[in-house]
């Protein structure tokens, strides 16, 4: 037998003692897998949430102030001088206007692109999208419910008659009390063609929203004003600094009691072994055999508790999770973690009763009872 | 040649207030069978631990195979090449099989896993129990382990073989077997055997008996104690 095959079966040998070890470890590896998959799956729930449809921030003419959909315009242009601004990734125009919808004498019309329904944060419940500059619109679902359109019904929109062709959903309810249709019939309506409300912007993966709103207010801040919800993005960030901050704190506790749980179990281990380490010793074992042997066993027993354990964190939060309403999200970046501080782990739990074994004079370890 | 050449050895133990060796000399030839015997506390299990390096005296000098054993850093590689022992509760690693244990002094060679456990089923043959080498030590019977731990003693292919107490722990038929399969050994494999032991019927079977006393050998022994009255 190989001296790693040696290393690799000895310390299922105490099949009693293995199993504790690893129960012990596996417990630890759960709990940092199970809570990196959780905070993940919160982190990329709450950035959905937060991010209108991918957008964000908006960007407004300098006079509207804060109201994201206010009625001053400024020039479409902008759309394409924007998107031209480091770090931005796409930038999609909005056209916002109060005229007559329906029964309504003033009502929020909303005209984006077809294309652009992602970033105007909504999702088609029934029908489909309205054709580019056809009089065909859609309805937020809180404003079909309360005026009783459904889909196929005729609404009258500034004198002229549009189709409902679908009927969306929006987590935002400002959208789904809307009524959308292409934002070339908007500025038709309103004859204004040249003229859109607000920019929607998504910025690069990787960069700051709020760099790339202060670059741009830098760039263009005499003509636009960048909406970059301040509040919510500093909220955001704090909430999710405490939800990471307390995932490590509980994985590092995870980690403590994995670790301390990895020394005992080595330790009782090479106290049960005193004198057989003794006999290696007397057989002409050298002290750094003995220390591999000891550390490799020790590093076996953490591998597997890291296998067993990741295993366990990953389906039992893929099962349970959504049963209470959380969606985990589960990266090679966590297991990469669970795997890396296993080993750790591992080295460490195996090195002090190593060296404590090896210390150990072979008379004084051949005698022990 | 002499396998041991021992001069003015001390050990002293708890601060010098137990002296286990005061003053030794001995020496004994290669391939001679040497016991040394004594009551309890006389320091004969000391002067064993001295040849097979496991313990390092305070002064003297001691040379055991050629090797100067006060000085040398790599005594494991000494106890790996040059050293067999036999201990009296044979020692055998009790969750690894017979065959295994006989493997382990081997891991200190650069033999490949089938070398190993080739030779291994060979010196276990050659103690009777090929048939058993699968099997847990604890199946064993005490007389049975023993052989298995002058087996294991024969891994490396030693010069010399230091055995403490070998039957103390059997009855009188087994250490008989056990006692004839060593010197059987000792012969045809030509290596020194040193046998320590409080019993003198065992004694009585070395080629020279070596009698230790509060830490000093007070009979260095001699021929006419060549061979045993006593039936082996």
């Amino acid at each position: 037998m190989s001296f790693l095959k040696f290393i690799l079966k000895n310390p299922f040998r105490r099949k009693t003692s293995a199993f504790l070890a690893i129960v012990g470890i596996a417990i630890g590896i759960i709990v940092i897998v199970a809570l990196g998959g959780i905070t993940d799956g919160l982190v990329n729930t709450f950035e959905d949430t937060i991010h209108a449809g991918g957008a964000d921030f908006q960007i407004s003419g300098k006079e509207t102030g804060d109201s994201a959909y206010g009625t001053n315009t400024i020039d479409a242009s902008w759309t394409d001088k924007i998107s031209n601004v480091s770090g931005v990734e796409e930038a999609y125009p909005i056209y916002v206007v109060l005229t007559s919808v329906g029964d309504d004498y003033m009502n929020t019309l909303i005209g984006i692109n077809p294309d652009g329904t992602q970033l105007a944060d909504i999702s088609m419940k029934e029908g489909r999208l309205f054709e580019n500059n056809a009089n065909e619109v859609i309805l937020g679902e809180i404003y079909a419910d309360d005026n009783g359109y459904k889909i196929g019904d005729n609404i009258e929109i500034d004198s002229e008659n549009f189709e409902v062709v679908g009927i969306f959903e929006s987590g935002d309810s400002n959208m789904a009390g809307g009524v959308f249709t292409s934002i070339s019939k908007v500025g038709e309506l309103m004859d204004d063609e040249d003229s859109i409300s607000n920019i929607y912007v998504k910025v690069n993966k990787g960069e700051d929203p709020q760099t790339v709103a202060d670059r741009i207010d830098a760039q263009y801040g005499d003509n636009i004003t960048t909406i970059t919800s301040v509040m919510e993005m500093e909220q955001m960030a704090d909430m999710l600094n405490m939800l990471q901050a307390s995932t490590w704190a509980i994985s590092l506790l995870a980690i403590v009691v994995g670790g301390l749980g990895i020394i005992n179990t080595m330790l009782m281990s090479v106290f049960e072994r005193t004198r057989e380490i003794g006999v290696l010793k007397a057989v002409g074992w050298s002290n750094t055999k003995i220390l591999t042997m000891i550390v490799g066993e020790s590093l076996v027993i953490t591998i597997v508790s890291a296998i067993i354990g990741s295993l366990i964190g990953f389906l039992a939060c893929t099962l349970l999770g959504p049963q209470i309403g959380i969606e985990p999200l589960f990266t090679p970046k966590i297991f990469i973690q669970a795997f890396s501080i296993a080993i750790v782990v591992g080295i460490i739990g195996g090195l002090y009763p190593a060296i404590k074994a090896v210390r150990l004079p072979p008379t004084e370890a051949l005698r022990y009872e | 040649m002499n396998a041991v050449e021992i001069k003015d050895l001390y050990k002293s133990y708890e601060n010098g207030k137990i002296k286990a060796l005061n003053g030794v000399n001995l020496t004994v030839k290669d391939g001679e069978f040497v016991s040394i015997i004594g009551p309890s506390g006389s320091g004969k299990s000391t002067l064993l631990n001295m040849l097979g390096a496991l313990d390092v005296p305070d002064s003297g000098s001691i040379e055991v195979a050629g090797q100067n054993l006060n000085n040398s850093k790599k005594l494991n590689e000494f106890r790996a090449e040059k050293i067999g022992f036999i201990f009296q509760l044979h020692n055998l690693i009790p969750n690894i099989s017979v065959v295994e244990n006989i493997e382990i002094p081997m891991y200190t060679q650069k033999l490949s896993s089938k070398e190993m456990r080739k030779k291994a089923l060979k010196l276990l043959d050659d103690v009777g129990l090929k048939e058993k080498a699968k099997i847990l030590p604890n199946k064993l019977s005490g007389g049975e382990r023993q052989r298995v731990a002058i087996a294991r003693a024969l891994a490396n292919d030693p010069s010399i073989i230091l055995a403490d107490e070998p039957t103390g722990s059997l009855d009188s038929k087994t250490s008989s077997k056990i006692l004839r399969q060593l010197i059987e050994l000792h012969e045809s494999k030509k290596v020194t055997l040193i046998i320590v032991t409080h019993d003198m019927d065992v004694a009585k079977l070395a080629n020279r008996v070596i009698e230790v006393l509060d830490g000093e050998i007070i009979s260095a022994g001699d021929d006419s104690l060549i061979n045993s009255k006593i039936d082996v």
